[in-house]
């Protein structure tokens, strides 16, 4: 990178340096010095619109907006004369003019930039005795509130729609005093319903559906934690009273996603509150499944489960973990399957192949990771399948931020015309399940394509060869050998190239990395690793097992057909997704499920313990792009326990009668230093997790061969959540659900 | 939906006539309106799919402009203008006549549909007040009978002749006059090319492409001390030096043609009986920096200029003087007129190009300056309708000759709009430099009635007043400017003793309210906030505290905007509360100058 020029100048005296280009405004934010705005907002278009940030400036004739204005070598400001002051209490003067005043019973009373400017610098004393200009409240969905007399016509909302969503439903009515923000229905919207036009709005005239008049920000206590819904993993910071969350949103701007949140991480919350949450164990009694005490339950699964163990053995006990689960629970449940049971059949619903690209990689795996920061600042973007905007809106957004601001050229190669095709720079369109052959096409050159496509593929090739650097993110539509003719085409280009795969829900990544499959141990090691075996029988206590164990397909089948005696399942749903339908469970002697509500797998259980929600507990979880992110535990619901209190009560019931260690962690940070020391990969450091940050792990190993991954076709299948759908969890998201653009999706 | 072969004809021409094609926008909704009655879903969903537009940013730019209707108006839309020089001449007495008359109020619109009214801002007309428009077609010096008879002819379906060349505009010469950029008005068809050609026009087109080159043409213009005649007075020859030589990209040359500063009605003249001085002057000005390409953006309400302009663009194309190789100099220009939809903001240099390319007129953030980054993103120059009209002459008297008809600095003839109570309001064209008292005395006949002088607003509303004893001035750019106002856009308007100063304070507020973009806060609730005060004190209900409050906040306002409407706003108001502060005082104690101290008291107006 060429080295950027600094610029001196001096600001209220001080002199601070700064890269040049930098707007004055930021300058004084480096120095500690608050220049206030409303509609400067860092990433979005200037507008100098507000007018709360001007300024002095030696030799300008007049005051200047410090949010356009860039800082020169020489420059002196001052941002805290009489005159400036002055102008900022005129500015709040007349913006407070026709503003209603109705603090008292507005939503943002208490967290409102206008209440704090006027606070700080505005007047004590209205002079205006004029009649306001009235307009009545709008509702334009089910989650946003237009209330046009509070508006004070920054536009951050309506830049964010445009520029940061590139949905472009909001624009500005009428002119002069009476302008006013429209939605693009003529009164309502039709759109992502993301709600970012909320909490960018600095003051109370965007309103959420969800939270309007429930309480005041000073009741609610905040708790930051991951969204537990798409794969991206969003730092979201949940407003909880009397532990039930009323709203999530991520106005602190912190974590990986900035203040970036999509509609199911800012509405999709009030699952944790929906009736038909499971508040009691159940146990079967015949047909039925009846409420039982926790001891009950806890010890019919654990006699049960010994007594097939010792009847047939561990191969005969099945373990299915789960996409959203934390990584010291999927860590505990492989340890149960392995280290108590000796088994290694278990797995997850797949939804990208981690293990394909980790394997394609090998040593480089680390440093050919891509972050969502580097995917954002990455010059260059080739998105092979997936469809970013519906699937994973955090890389979506991402990527319209780096062409925003970097001017990122963007490559498409896909079968659908996904919403992205607009901003790429080259689309080519695939058939259906062709892109692994266009990929092959890349990397060897074989393989036929209809007239047209071989010429885009041609070109794409060319342009992707020319650049300096490449970042791929590929979804579903690559698997095993397909990715590794990714990889192999990535390693012939001149430039650094880094990859991110694509799953569906926010620990997808996290239960391939803690060793949810049934030929690698976390980590990704191999069965036949002898260290890594060591290593886990050293702190199990126990021999991991060396015979690869069931895909969750095979052990569904197995299930319906008998040959498996148990199913353990954790907070997943696989009698609806794999198997043959209706057979239900067929010759399976003995279901343990753990959920949050009576999905179909659950109806078919012996043994359904309450779940705790990702929103309820404590752990960590891997986005897709490998970052591992705290979860904190925010609300409670009265019942229900965390899967890692669950898994440590059978563990204990189990050493009981007999079988295997006790799992003596107390929190699930203590499993987590047990990851650290056994997964070389998570070995990361606590400081960044602990500030609320993300750390990238650091999966990598040497390769074995050159072998890809060896992965059955369709085992790995993306369910294609849309915005408004979250896999079994989304049915429960009553809000998102509503919504009509929810239907009106496929 | 089903367009009629006129207006489709009109989309094809329109949807591939600019570079992109949302500037299309604009001229679409005003042709598509004229056709359905108003802006209808059906016609937002053409205009969509032609342009590739979402619905909601067809709708933010129509809401902006101020002649785009959503729903349907009358047959006959009957606009009454009661801006300052119409109010000085009894627009405000014809818009009660109006109402009274056609028993409906302010954008109403008859039972029957067949008319609507409006009350609306200056529409150039200023030397022919009070005006009124219907539809497109202007009346002007409109008394109350006069209007009768104009709603009755218009009832009975038959259309009175509209006024043509604007009133004040054709009249015996004064010898204090030196026509030169209007020496052509009053001759018979001097729009139509032949006769232009007869009496010089496009001579100064052959001098500079043949003779001179880009930088000559730029020096004759920066030696005639031409400065720019739509108000900020800057030196154009500058101007169009600043226009990088280099640029990769395409380069614009913009006529203003948005003429809407209260007061000011020189361009319209202009371009009615001497378009082809201006295409001249424009294509001049696209040699000299390097442009293939011209806009003329005309405000919404000349339509029947636009019509004349088009039709001058027309046969320009057919001579060879506009197009591929003009003159056989190799040179290529190609220009478009282009109708605005009523927006005063959009005169300003940066809304107009936000206008253009087919969006809200708001002001764009400057730096940059448009002679670098402007229409499209390349550099344009932009100059008024006046400024472009002075090059041909410049170019073929030379620079410095050209200078010597003004003062230093101050090159050259300047036109003159004057209104208000005067004896012969009209469009002069003086040197610049003429005494201001000499000017209202000699030219524009003295005051109406003989009536004594109170103030003059030397040019065009946002212009700070004089007082009657300020007056004896030379009319140039500098010694206005040191006597605190500004020559302006040259509409001068003369106000008499029976004028009530706070009334007009009132009614100038009440334009910029009107026209305030609303994009930054001092300005858009600053004039909101001074208009309903000052509506409230001239009704009578003013309190003391308010003379220094309007003062105040008009100050507050001034220098703190994003663009310069504020202090337009700011500077008339803060020149009339101090030099008239005596009769906001009188209005306390329930008298006024207006000869209404009991309207006042009652608080009716």
């Amino acid at each position: 990178m060429a080295e950027t020029k600094l610029v001196k100048l001096k600001i209220d005296d001080r002199e601070v340096e700064v890269p040049a280009g930098t707007l004055v405004i930021e300058a004084t934010r480096r120095l500690g010095i608050e220049v206030p705005s409303f509609c400067y907002y860092p990433g979005l278009t200037l507008q100098a619109a507000c007018r709360m940030c001007l300024v002095e400036v030696e030799k300008a004739p007049k005051q200047q907006t410090a949010c356009t204005l860039v800082a020169t070598e020489g420059m002196v400001v001052r941002t805290n004369t009489d005159a400036v002051r002055a102008s900022r209490k005129m500015m709040l003067e007349f913006l407070l003019s026709n503003h209603p005043l109705d603090c008292p019973v507005c939503d943002k009373g208490g967290e409102c930039e206008l209440q704090d400017m006027t606070f700080r610098y505005g007047a004590d004393a209205s002079r205006f005795v004029e009649e306001k200009i009235h307009r009545p409240e709008e509702k334009w969905s089910d989650v946003v509130y237009y209330d046009a007399p509070r508006c004070i016509l920054c536009y951050r909302c309506v830049r964010v729609c445009d520029e940061g969503m590139d949905v472009k439903a909001l624009g500005v009515g009428m002119r002069g005093a009476h302008s006013i923000i429209i939605p693009n229905r003529e009164d309502h919207l039709e759109c992502e319903e993301c709600g970012m036009c909320i909490d960018i709005c600095p003051v109370g005239a965007l309103t959420s559906g969800t939270y309007r008049y429930k309480t005041r920000p000073w009741e609610m206590t905040y708790v930051s934690t991951i969204c537990t819904h798409c794969s991206n993993g969003c730092k979201t910071t949940l407003s909880v009273r009397n532990h039930e969350i009323l709203r999530a949103n991520n106005r602190d701007l912190s974590g990986i996603n900035k203040d970036f949140l999509c509609v199911k991480g800012r509405f999709g919350f009030d699952f944790t509150r929906h009736p038909g949450r499971i508040k009691q164990p159940l146990l079967r009694k015949g047909d039925k499944l009846y409420p039982v005490s926790w001891e009950e339950a806890a010890q019919a699964a654990a006699a049960k489960l010994n007594e097939l163990h010792t009847a047939y053995g561990g191969e005969a006990i099945g373990f299915i973990g789960s996409n959203r689960t934390s990584n010291e629970e999927n860590y505990l449940l492989q340890r149960l399957a392995r280290g108590t049971f000796g088994s290694n059949n278990i797995d997850h619903h797949r939804t990208a192949d981690y293990t394909g690209l980790v394997t394609a990689l090998g040593e480089n795996a680390a440093a050919a990771s891509l972050t969502m920061e580097q995917l954002y600042q990455s010059k260059t973007v080739l998105i092979v399948g997936n469809d970013p905007t519906n699937q994973n809106p955090l890389v979506a957004w991402q990527i319209r931020a780096g062409i925003r601001h970097f001017g990122t050229k963007l490559f498409l190669l896909n079968s659908r015309d996904i919403k992205l095709k607009r901003k790429a720079a080259q689309f080519v369109h695939v058939a259906r399940g062709q892109e692994a052959a266009a990929v092959r096409w890349l990397a060897t050159g074989e393989g036929q394509f209809a007239s047209g496509v071989a010429e885009q593929l041609s070109a794409l090739k060319t342009a992707l060869e020319a650049e300096p650097e490449l970042a791929i993110v590929f979804g579903s539509e690559l698997t095993g050998a397909a990715i590794h003719d990714l990889v192999a085409f990535g390693s012939k280009l001149q430039g650094k190239v880094r990859y991110m795969a694509l799953g569906d829900y926010v620990n997808s990544r996290g239960a391939a990395d803690m060793g949810l499959l049934p030929d690698r141990l976390p980590g990704y090691a191999r069965l036949d690793d002898k260290s890594a075996a060591e290593t886990f029988t050293k702190f199990w206590g126990a021999p991991v097992p060396a015979k690869p164990g069931l895909t969750a397909p095979q052990m569904i089948d197995s299930a319906q057909s008998g040959k498996l005696k148990a199913l353990y399942v954790i907070g997943a749903n696989p009698f609806r997704h794999f198997g043959k339908s209706g057979a239900g469970r067929g010759q399976l002697g003995f279901l343990v499920v753990h959920e949050m509500f009576m999905t179909e797998t659950a109806q078919l259980a012996d043994v359904v313990f309450p779940a705790a929600s990702a929103y309820e507990k404590d752990g960590s979880v891997t986005n897709t792009a490998g970052e591992i992110q705290l979860l904190h535990k925010a609300a409670e619901v009265m019942g229900a326990r965390s899967d890692f209190d669950l898994l440590r009560i059978l563990s204990h019931q189990l050493e009981k009668l007999g079988l295997g260690k006790a799992f003596q962690f107390k929190t699930p940070a203590a499993v987590f230093e047990e990851m650290r020391k056994t997964v070389p990969s998570y070995n990361v450091h606590p400081a960044g997790l602990l500030t609320g940050g993300a750390e990238p792990s650091k999966t990598q190993f040497t390769r074995n061969g050159h072998a890809p991954y060896d992965v059955p076709v369709e085992l790995i299948r993306s369910a294609n959540d849309n915005l408004f759908t979250s896999g079994t969890l989304g049915r429960f998201c009553t809000t998102v659900q509503s919504l009509p653009e929810a239907e009106a999706k496929p | 939906m089903e367009l009629s072969p006129k207006l489709a004809a009109k989309f094809d021409q329109l949807q591939t006539a600019y570079p992109v094609k949302r500037s299309a926008l604009i001229p679409m909704l005003m042709f598509g309106q004229d056709e359905l009655g108003c802006v209808t879903d059906e016609l937002i969903a053409e205009i969509g799919r032609r342009l590739e537009l979402n619905n909601v940013q067809i709708e933010e730019t129509l809401a902006y402009y101020s002649m785009l209707h959503r729903k349907p108006i009358g047959k006959h839309h009957v606009q009454v203008c009661t801006n300052i020089a119409c109010k000085l001449r009894g627009g405000e007495e014809l818009l009660e006549h109006a109402k009274k008359r056609l028993e409906i109020g302010h954008k109403q619109v008859t039972q029957d549909g067949v008319f609507s009214l409006e009350e609306v801002e200056c529409m150039g007309a200023c030397t022919g007040a009070p005006a009124v428009q219907v539809n497109y077609d202007f009346y002007e010096n409109v008394t109350p009978l006069k209007f009768d008879r104009l709603i009755e002819d218009l009832d009975k379906g038959k259309k009175p002749e509209p006024q043509g060349v604007i009133s004040g505009a054709l009249h015996e010469r004064n010898k204090l006059e030196t026509p030169l950029i209007s020496k052509k008005w009053g001759v018979k068809d001097s729009h139509k090319i032949d006769v232009a050609l007869q009496l010089g026009a496009y001579q100064a087109l052959d001098k500079a492409l043949k003779q001179l080159t880009p930088d000559q043409i730029i020096d004759e213009v920066k030696k005639s001390s031409l400065r720019g005649r739509g108000g900020a007075g800057f030196p154009t020859g500058m101007k169009w030096s600043f226009v990088p030589k280099d640029s990769q990209k395409p380069k614009y040359v913009i006529c203003n043609a948005d003429e809407s500063e209260p007061g000011t009605c020189k361009d319209r003249p202009l371009m009615e009986m001497d378009p082809h001085q201006l295409i001249e002057g424009i294509i001049i000005a696209g040699r000299a920096i390097g442009a293939h390409r011209g806009f003329i953006y005309i405000r919404g309400e000349y339509r029947y200029v636009l019509d004349v302009v088009e039709a001058a663009i027309a046969e320009a194309y057919q001579r060879g003087y506009l197009g591929q190789n003009i003159l056989g100099s190799g040179f290529d220009f190609d220009l478009l007129i282009h109708t605005g939809a009523g927006a005063y903001e959009c005169g300003e240099e940066s809304a107009l190009m936000e206008s253009l390319e087919g969006k809200r007129g708001n002001p764009r953030i400057k730096p940059p300056f448009p002679a670098v980054v402007g229409l499209y993103g390349c550099p344009t120059i932009i100059n008024n309708v006046e400024t472009l009209s002075a090059v041909p002459s410049i170019i073929l008297e030379g620079g410095e000759a050209y200078a010597s008809r003004g003062t230093p600095k101050n090159g050259g003839t300047r036109l003159l709009c004057v209104s208000g109570h005067v004896n012969k309001p009209g469009i002069y064209e003086i040197p610049l430099g003429m005494n201001m008292k000499k000017f209202i005395e000699e030219v524009a006949g003295g005051m109406r009635g003989g009536k004594k002088l109170k103030a003059v607003i030397p040019g065009g509303s946002s212009c700070p007043v004089f007082k009657a004893e300020e007056i004896d001035i030379a009319m140039d750019y500098d010694t206005i400017a040191k006597a605190g106002s500004m020559l302006g856009s040259g509409g001068m308007v003369v106000i008499d003793e029976d004028t009530c100063m706070v009334d007009m304070a009132r009614r100038i507020m009440h334009f910029y309210a009107h026209e305030s973009c609303g994009w930054c806060i001092p300005c858009r609730e600053g004039t909101n906030w001074l208009k309903k005060m000052l509506e409230r004190f001239h009704a009578g209900l003013g309190r003391p505290e308010d003379i220094d409050l309007i003062g105040e906040l008009s100050k507050n306002m001034l220098g703190r905007t994003f663009c310069p409407l504020g202090d337009a706003a700011a500077m008339p108001t803060i020149s009339i509360v101090q030099k008239f502060r005596n009769e906001f005082e009188d209005h306390l104690q329930g008298r006024c100058a207006h000869n209404k101290a009991a309207e006042v008291l009652l608080g009716t107006r």
